[in-house]
């Protein structure tokens, strides 16, 4: 196998894994006191895209110079219409975590939760990107 | 001479590496303050690739341990990431005070 061939098979392997980003964490109060706890993890994820990536992308790959410019320039729009301060890739939901507090409240029938950890995190695959949501908590029995 | 002393401050300065705070979080101090306990943990990775965020739970689990039968409370995390030439340390640290009931 040609050692270019192998180095983009090993590279795609890489890119297919998924990185995994890490962009905020909230630890709440754990109480031990009351009786056993019962873990449980919630997790709500929504897909996030980098459209100036892909722009980019295709423009670095594009074989006549005009498709090349052209596409450049979408990158180009498509960056600054996303620029600003901002965490993760965009999605195209921003409700995707307003239930999760009643899906929290599901998993613990007891209603008594302690230790709620929120994390913020994301899986990024090319310009997509798994944006995560997880709270990790405690039921108390 | 000079050039070897560029070299070496700019070596020094990268092996100390550079912090970044990412986020900190606090909740709601108690009157008690008396046994305060903390942790950490942390994770390495090459130009910023990582696979997995589980150090996160691990400080909990250490943080448990720390209290295993009391209320923990006034909970303060800092999450920072530390870089070096090409190398990076995420880390999570927690300090709180263990109250019994």
């Amino acid at each position: 196998m040609p050692i270019k061939l192998k180095n983009i098979f090993g590279l795609s392997l890489l890119m297919l894994s998924g990185c995994s980003q890490l962009h905020h964490v909230h630890i709440g109060e754990i109480d031990q006191s009351q009786g056993r706890l019962t873990p449980f993890t919630l997790k709500v994820n929504e897909l996030g895209f980098d459209a100036a990536k892909v722009a980019q992308v295709g423009a670095d790959v594009a074989k006549s110079a005009s498709t090349s410019e052209d596409l450049e320039l979408v990158a180009f729009i498509l960056a600054v219409s996303n620029f600003g301060p901002k965490t993760g890739n965009p999605v195209y939901n921003d409700a995707y975590t307003d239930q999760v507090l009643a899906e929290v409240m599901k998993t613990c029938p007891s209603k008594k939760l302690t230790g709620l950890t929120s994390v913020r995190e994301a899986t990024n695959v090319g310009p997509v990107s798994g944006e995560i949501v997880r709270i990790n908590g405690y039921c108390i029995n | 001479m000079l050039k070897k002393t560029i070299l070496f401050s700019l070596l020094s300065l990268s092996l100390s590496g550079c912090v970044g705070l990412n986020t900190v979080s606090m909740t709601q101090a108690p009157a008690e303050r008396d046994n305060k306990i903390t942790t950490d943990s942390s994770s390495w990775n090459f130009i910023g690739i990582n696979f997995s965020n589980v150090f996160v739970d691990e400080a909990i689990e250490n943080l448990k341990e720390q209290c295993p039968t009391g209320k923990i409370e006034g909970v303060y995390t800092k999450h920072q990431t530390t870089g070096y030439v090409l190398v990076f340390k995420r880390e999570v640290i927690v300090s709180a005070y263990c109250n019994e009931v």
